[in-house]
């Protein structure tokens, strides 16, 4: 494979590049043939460049002659605003209005010349937001945790269905008057009486302890 | 090399800084600016109303403790 040059003949000449290349092997008075300069590719540039495209021409020359690539959004420089890289690689406004423009003019000279309001608006052409405006928080959180709370509502009302329309009755040990025997039941057996249940009971005066 | 260092390094940090445009728009902090205080004050109300009354009114069982609570009363059946 002969090395990648693609130099850049004017149009008219390129027709002649096989000529040239033999005169300049008669020149040398070298027996050589002009075999080197015909890879596939180098042929369609040379088509290209008979058709005058010169930028195409250069750019399939560069990626290996398989053609033009269509430019994404994301592979340009993008406006960005952020603290720990102040300045973005593009102003943030490209297509300026007629005012903006003569604004422009203006600061070619003397900017002790410029209002406070034509330095604010030369800010604006170039910055989205200042830094206070970055910096200041959304208040997305206020939302997230509504969210949070909402969903947590709604959990109390699957709950609620659960219990009418899943949950029996409970068994009759949990009536009020039935409690009221247990209790006393377990006190008679002194229940954990150390530290736990009948510990917390004054058998003196038959309450609880306060 | 030097342009595999910077590849492979992320030197330009181009990469981060269109994650970030991408991620920050202007239509989500208005609506969080104009409408999260009383979104949050909707959902906390609405969180505490269905609770308080699944908590209180729906004839759930608890078992709480009756330490403190419960009178005892003679149990045996003579």
């Amino acid at each position: 494979m002969p090395p990648f040059h693609c130099t850049r003949h004017s149009d008219k000449t390129v027709a002649f590049l096989p000529l040239v290349a033999v005169a300049q092997n008669f020149q040398t008075g070298r027996a050589a043939t002009v075999t080197s300069a015909y890879s596939p590719w180098m042929l369609a540039t040379r088509v290209f460049r008979l058709v005058g495209n010169r930028a195409l021409s250069t750019s399939i020359c560069l990626r290996g002659g398989h053609g033009v690539a269509k430019v994404e959004d994301y592979t340009l420089p993008a406006y960005f605003d952020r603290r720990e890289s102040p300045l973005p690689d593009i102003k943030f406004v490209q297509q300026l209005s007629p005012d903006q423009k003569s604004l422009k003019e203006k600061e070619k000279g003397s900017w002790a010349a410029l209002s406070k309001e034509e330095k604010i608006a030369l800010y604006r052409i170039s910055f989205k937001e200042s830094f206070a405006e970055m910096d200041k928080g959304t208040g997305e959180w206020k939302s997230v945790v509504a969210g949070i709370f909402f969903f947590i509502g709604f959990t109390g009302l699957v709950v609620l269905w659960q219990r009418n329309y899943v949950y029996g009755d409970v068994p009759h040990t949990f009536d009020p008057e039935y409690k009221q025997k247990e209790v006393q039941r377990m006190l008679d057996m002194r229940i954990n009486p150390v530290e736990g249940f009948s510990a917390k009971w004054d058998y003196e005066n038959n309450a609880w302890k306060k | 090399m030097f342009r595999f260092a910077k590849a492979a390094l992320n030197l330009s940090g181009q990469s981060a800084r269109q994650v970030a445009v991408r991620q920050k728009s202007d239509l989500s902090r208005e609506f969080h600016a104009k409408y999260g205080p009383p979104l949050l004050i909707a959902g906390v109300t609405f969180c505490t109303a269905v609770w308080a009354y699944v908590i209180t009114s729906t004839g759930i069982a608890w078992n709480l403790s009756p330490v403190g609570k419960v009178q005892p009363k003679p149990w045996q059946e003579e």
